[in-house]
């Protein structure tokens, strides 16, 4: 499968910041000489947070839950800060399959946060996995999703004690692509994310040739520690892209900062639909 | 053949019942020639010797196994050695077998466990179960193991610290604790493993007994008994206590940010609905203050180290701010060969270093307080993974993750007994 080009072709931005006026006096949070490559250990969580933004990135637009990657470890890492526009990240990590844990290439990427949009990735990785076998997996599982009859609804993916039913395993596999897009929007170079739980997944059978799902995902943010309650719905036909559209706490103050509540009303929604259904 | 008649004479006067099987014995015979072969398909002809074949005679190198009842005992033995075939007791006592079993089973079903050696390890616990798990420790070796009350919680449950102790008279110590943050479930999990090695290894002559020479060791297994509770009944990503300071809109306090290090700077909340409020003043949890009067008035803590999740970290202070402790080079070696221990035993990646550079700035830290003590082998752990299943780590590795870390935990303590100061 081809890598993916950020939405601005890499040209395109050199021709871009090469055109920028001078950069007004403005304090960079960082101790590093604007303009100027900078090489980062390696295991700076900032290398690891922008990876992270990276795979992100990489997992939304793949739509393919069989491809899903995590991070293993970042190899090498430079940043450069741009003046008036943001920050830089350049960065070669090793990656694993998010659901079998396995070995799944290296990747390189550029990753430039920006002040009022969300970070524009470029990301190439080394293929590990044989296309066919992925295809037949993904199609093996859109097809048991499109032949439902009833709609299939599960809650707590994966459970208190880090279980899975196996028969799950797609199911949250599609959740980590689709809120990989929600997190990829709301990552920064200060602020990171994980998809913690799945807490309820609804869906909505369609007479076309997509499949539809309302979930309710938890979101781990760091370094806040902070549990994002995220409503979010999706469109899968297969081939991306993955429609998404999400609602999250901290987007309509619905709970307030998430602390000090539990979460038993917001998936009581859920509930109410299927009376309604 | 007159040997075999002797036998079934012996046999047949013999009254085995099959009600129990107390004394009952189960024998492992591997013919290695055609002699041996023949003489235990003979052994198949004697019923009343009452033989039970678990493993019939097969070939040459085939085991067979042979349940024997109590009375068929000798007289087998005797028959077999006079017919020089050699044999091995696979099970001594067939009966102590059925019972453990049955022990198993009515444990799982009542899910209080009979012993130490029976809790299962691979699970995960309520805090009921662990409190249980305590006492049975306890119990099992009284002079080794002890527990102490060191305080109460907002909701008024007991905490617990386990000693391990030689003897000895407020020897030097080690204070490990886990579960400081209630979400963090496979560190309380750790720490009940952790709890049992430290007994398997206080009977055994190498490794951890050396230590247990010189030192003690303290073990809080949950040190925020009520988000714990929480966790089980309400929230399974509740992190902070469970307190209900005046004029807050919302519950606890991140009991990670209410030490007195560097309190009310930047790296924790001042807001009340926040995971990193700080709480009102330094100390304000009971949790933290139950800790901190122990170590105070013990004076004589050597090693801290406090277990979280997740991230695969192992840190030395300071989180509060960027200055480097005095003894930075020591303990980022001492981290540097605990983490070289650590990935020694699965391959598991971890990064070491102090909390400001390596994780983030936090104020108000656990070790930040307690290095400041002037307990120098201070040290912070985040557990597995690394964002995968995040605070939902699987159950089957519980067992992996605590062994890893106890492996690291060893070089630090060992670091400690070889450097006391």
């Amino acid at each position: 499968m081809p890598g993916f080009r950020a939405a601005l072709p890499a040209a395109l931005l050199l021709l871009l910041l090469s055109s920028f006026p001078p950069a007004a006096a403005e304090q960079p949070p960082w101790p590093w000489t604007p303009g100027a490559m900078h090489a980062l250990n390696p295991s700076d969580r900032h290398a690891s947070r922008a990876a992270w933004t990276a795979l992100h990135y990489s997992n939304y637009h793949e739509a393919s839950p069989s491809t899903l990657r995590a991070l293993r470890q970042v190899l090498k890492a430079t940043v450069k800060i741009i003046p008036g526009l943001g920050v830089k990240y350049y960065l070669q990590f090793t990656t694993e399959g998010y659901i079998n844990g396995e070995n799944a290439g290296s990747c390189l990427a550029t990753v430039l946060y920006l002040k009022k949009s969300p970070p524009e990735v470029y990301i190439k990785c080394a293929h590990t996995q044989d296309k066919k076998q992925i295809q037949e997996e993904d199609n093996k599982f859109y097809h048991y999703l499109h032949h439902q009859t009833k709609p299939i609804i599960a809650n707590n993916i994966p459970d208190s004690h880090g279980n899975i039913d196996r028969a799950h395993l797609p199911l949250w596999g599609l959740a980590i692509a689709g809120s990989s897009y929600i997190m990829l929007e709301k990552s920064t170079e200060n602020l990171g994310y994980f998809m913690a739980q799945v807490k309820a997944v609804k869906q909505r059978i369609r007479k076309d040739s997509a499949v539809e799902f309302e979930f309710i995902v938890l979101l781990h943010e760091t370094p806040t520690q902070k549990i994002e309650l995220c409503h979010m719905h999706l469109i899968w036909t297969l081939s991306p892209p993955l429609r998404v559209k999400y609602i999250c706490t901290s987007d309509n103050h619905w709970l307030e900062d998430g602390s000090g509540q539990d979460y038993g009303s917001a998936a009581g929604l859920f509930h109410e639909k299927e009376g309604n259904f | 053949m007159r040997a075999l008649l002797l036998l079934a004479a012996l046999g047949a006067v013999a009254a085995a019942t099959t009600e129990n099987f107390v004394g009952h014995q189960v024998l492992r015979i591997v013919p290695s020639s055609d002699a041996e072969l023949q003489k235990v398909r003979e052994l198949q002809e004697l019923e009343h010797l009452q033989l039970d074949f678990w493993l019939s005679p097969r070939g040459l190198g085939d085991p067979v196994d042979i349940r024997v009842p109590f009375p068929s005992l000798q007289p087998l033995k005797a028959h077999l050695e006079a017919n020089g075939v050699p044999y091995s007791i696979m099970i001594e006592d067939v009966q102590a077998l059925v019972d453990l079993e049955q022990m198993q089973m009515l444990r799982r079903r009542r899910f209080m466990p009979f012993s130490t050696s029976t809790f299962d390890y691979t699970s995960y616990h309520t805090l009921d179960e662990i409190y249980a798990f305590m006492d049975l420790l306890v119990a099992e070796n009284p002079n080794l193991v002890s527990k102490l009350e060191i305080g109460h919680t907002t909701e008024n449950r007991p905490i617990y610290v386990l000693k391990f102790s030689k003897g000895g008279t407020n020897r030097p110590a080690i204070w490990i604790d886990t579960g400081i943050h209630s979400r963090e479930w496979v560190t309380q999990a750790s720490g009940v493993w952790f709890a049992k090695k430290v007994w398997a290894d206080l009977t055994s002559p190498k490794g951890l007994a050396n230590i247990l020479d010189q030192m003690d060791i303290f073990l809080e297994i949950v040190t925020n008994p009520d988000g714990f509770v929480f966790t089980h009944t309400s929230n399974r990503m509740w992190r902070k206590t469970r307190s209900k300071h005046s004029g807050a809109l919302c519950v606890g306090v991140d009991p990670n940010r209410n030490w007195d290090a560097g309190f009310g700077g930047s790296g924790a909340s001042s807001n009340p609905c926040s995971e990193t409020y700080r709480g009102p003043y330094a100390n304000s949890e009971p949790e933290v203050q139950a800790i901190v009067d122990f170590v105070k008035s013990h004076g004589n803590i050597k090693a801290f180290i406090s277990i979280h999740s997740y991230s695969q970290l192992l840190l030395y202070p300071y989180g509060y701010t960027t200055t480097a402790v005095p003894d930075k080079e020591e303990l980022h070696q001492v981290a540097k060969e605990a983490v070289a221990a650590l990935s020694s035993l699965y391959g598991t990646n971890y990064k070491y270093g102090s909390i400001i550079t390596t994780i983030y700035q936090a104020s108000g830290g656990t070790i930040d307080w307690t290095y400041n003590q002037g307990i120098k082998y201070s040290f912070t752990f985040e557990l597995r993974d690394t964002g995968r299943y995040g605070f939902l780590l699987p159950a089957s590795q519980i067992v992996p993750t605590a062994q890893e870390t106890w492996k690291a935990l060893e070089v630090i303590m060992a670091h400690t007994r070889g450097h006391l100061y």
